[in-house]
């Protein structure tokens, strides 16, 4: 396993697994709170179809996915804002709207139907340096957003209305968090996929909930629960050769079940 | 006489004031209250006296005093409260406003925070709604509504459920766009640019639904009053218990807030208003969840804030025997107007 480790691909993907797992589930613990599960939805959807307009156009589709999911964002908050509608059906919307999008894309420029497949279960080992880069860097941005304002963000978890009459600007905190959530699902796509990414991104907040009796404690208690779903899945891929997103799904989804269990005893 | 008042103890002056009006005897009591003094030993020398006064000598325990010139209206109260009392020159009454105003069913206490209160010395604003109309889906809930309070002073609105007393309360958080109108709290336009940085003046405790099922600590609720404000831990930590204990809830610090009965829900909520330094309170349907016990120890708290803080407060509730208890002035919401 060492001798494969050192292979830089490899590494790599053990380094971003590693930084992902430890950083992504704050965004996990944003959706729950905030009820943002139809945007996730959305979100996953604008990942696909940015795959698709990068294989369709031969461009990258790292950053494609991510410039798509945050104009989803826009058009979502600006729909929503000048139709007072709920946050949800227009996500609803948005999310339809993008995979049909997406399928006339693969369909029209004639995308291979592997390379769509690797939309779906990501695509770990052809990150680049830059890649790399921007992953630690919105890791950083994510961990900085979530220390600086966790006192905000606590208010706004707990009654949004409460926080705006705190004097809390919880509009702009609340698409600052769905900002950040939009790019998380962008970059989550890319590592393990678009089935899969709900295990570092919701499974660890749900088992941290179990025993959290704070945001602070939700908080690290998801990030360590990711972290350690991120690099033992990667781990265990490589030792027993499965794909990583399925290896760290199939290890997340095992340790829940196993903590529901003990937590229902 | 050089000074308006002046005190002494032993013979010797140990405050003097060049204020006008009452503003000297609440100079008297910030500084008794800043030193610890006890008042049985001092001896107050006062310029004009009215029945005012006359009270808030009383209220600061003082039971010697020299009036240069008295209204004959202070005379019963220094006598029913056993204040030996001297003075120059004695008239019917005095050329002042206020001593009218004292009626003789007022307590002592009823009376000086009739007169903190004149003196603007108590932490509420002024609120103030002019035509005020507010549309939901095209129903028109508030139709014109008029409202004027003083600062510190309370207000029960009542009406039936669904009348629109919510909904009232939405808007002048500026939580849901007014149709038509305005509102005004202190020097604040509700909804202007000047409210958007200082909306924290208004503290909102809302009907408890127990829905929530955050993680978070009694105090962390608290601590959710201090919004933006950048203080120093110890600094945090400081007012979050001074909130607490001011609403007997400072036990329940670090208990999971989910776990609190009705009763201890609101005291941390009022406690997160004082956090907040709120100085209107708006309270929605506040008894709703609260067992007997939890009621009274609400009204309990109620009336200790009208005391002290005196923050402008309006409760809306359809509880019409529980709030009668307040013995606040009441208003009816009904057909989208008060009255």
């Amino acid at each position: 396993m060492l001798e494969l480790l050192s292979l830089p691909p490899i590494l790599k993907g053990l380094i971003v697994l590693a930084i992902a797992g430890l950083t992504f589930p704050i965004t996990g613990v944003y959706l729950f709170r905030l009820n943002l599960l139809p945007l996730r939805f959305m979100l996953m959807h604008g990942a696909i179809l940015g795959g698709a307009v990068a294989l369709a156009f031969q461009i990258n589709p790292f950053w494609t996915t991510i410039a798509i999911n945050l104009l989803l964002v826009l058009f979502m908050a600006k729909t929503s804002r000048s139709m007072k509608a709920d946050a949800g059906q227009i996500s609803t919307f948005f999310m339809v709207i993008s995979i049909s999008l997406a399928f006339i894309f693969i369909y029209k420029f004639n995308v291979p139907a592997k390379d769509t497949l690797t939309l779906l279960w990501g695509n770990l080992f052809t990150l680049s340096w830059p890649e790399v880069i921007g992953i630690g860097f919105f890791a950083l941005v994510l961990t900085g957003f979530q220390y600086f304002f966790r006192q905000q963000l606590r208010a706004l978890f707990f009654d949004r209305e409460i926080a705006f009459t705190s004097g809390i600007d919880e509009s702009r905190l609340y698409y600052s968090v769905i900002f950040l959530t939009a790019i998380t699902v962008a970059l989550a796509m890319k590592l393990i996929g678009a089935l899969l990414l709900d295990a570092i991104l919701l499974l660890p907040p749900i088992i941290a909930s179990f025993q959290a009796k704070s945001l602070k404690q939700m908080i690290l208690g998801s990030a360590l629960w990711g972290g350690a779903f991120a690099t033992g899945g990667f781990l265990l891929s490589i030792a027993i050769d499965i794909p990583a997103s399925s290896s760290i799904a199939a290890l997340a989804s095992l340790a829940f079940i196993i903590i529901y269990l003990t937590q229902k005893k | 006489m050089e000074h308006s008042l002046i005190v002494r103890s032993s013979d010797q002056i140990i405050f003097t004031s060049d204020q006008h009006w009452l503003y000297p005897l609440f100079e008297l009591e910030d500084y008794l209250e800043q030193k610890n003094l006890t008042t049985q030993d001092l001896i107050l020398t006062d310029k004009i006296a009215g029945k005012a006064a006359a009270c808030l000598i009383v209220r600061l325990g003082i039971k010697q005093c020299h009036i240069e010139l008295l209204s004959e209206r202070a005379i019963p109260v220094f006598k029913l409260h056993g204040i030996s009392f001297t003075y120059d020159h004695l008239v019917d009454h005095i050329q002042c406003r206020t001593e009218d105003l004292i009626s003789d069913k007022m307590s002592i206490d009823d009376a000086w925070l009739f007169l903190r209160k004149r003196a603007g010395r108590v932490q509420g604003l002024s609120v103030k709604i002019d035509k005020l109309s507010v549309r939901i889906e095209d129903k028109l809930v508030i139709n014109q509504l008029d409202l004027e309070m003083g600062r510190g002073e309370q207000l029960v609105i009542h009406g039936a459920n669904g009348v629109g007393k919510t909904t009232f309360l939405r808007a002048i958080l500026g939580l849901i766009p007014v149709s038509e109108g305005v509102i005004k709290v202190g020097d604040y336009l509700v909804g202007s640019n000047l409210w958007k940085q200082f909306r924290s003046v208004i503290g909102y405790v809302h009907q408890e639904t127990i829905k929530n099922n955050f993680p978070i600590s009694a105090g962390e609720v608290v601590q959710i009053g201090l919004g933006t404000t950048s203080v120093s831990k110890s600094e945090n930590e400081y007012r979050i218990e001074v909130a607490m204990r001011r609403t007997g809830s400072f036990h329940l610090v670090n208990q999971p807030y989910l776990t609190l009965s009705g009763g201890e829900k609101q005291r941390v909520s009022l406690a997160r208003c004082l956090c907040q330094n709120a100085r209107v309170f708006l309270m929605d349907e506040p008894t709703s969840f609260l067992d007997p016990q939890g009621r009274e120890d609400l009204l309990l708290l109620l009336h200790e804030l009208s005391r002290n803080e005196a923050p402008t407060m309006i409760l809306v509730s359809h509880e019409q025997n529980w709030t009668g208890q307040l013995d606040w002035p009441r208003k009816e919401l009904k057909g989208g107007k008060l009255c």
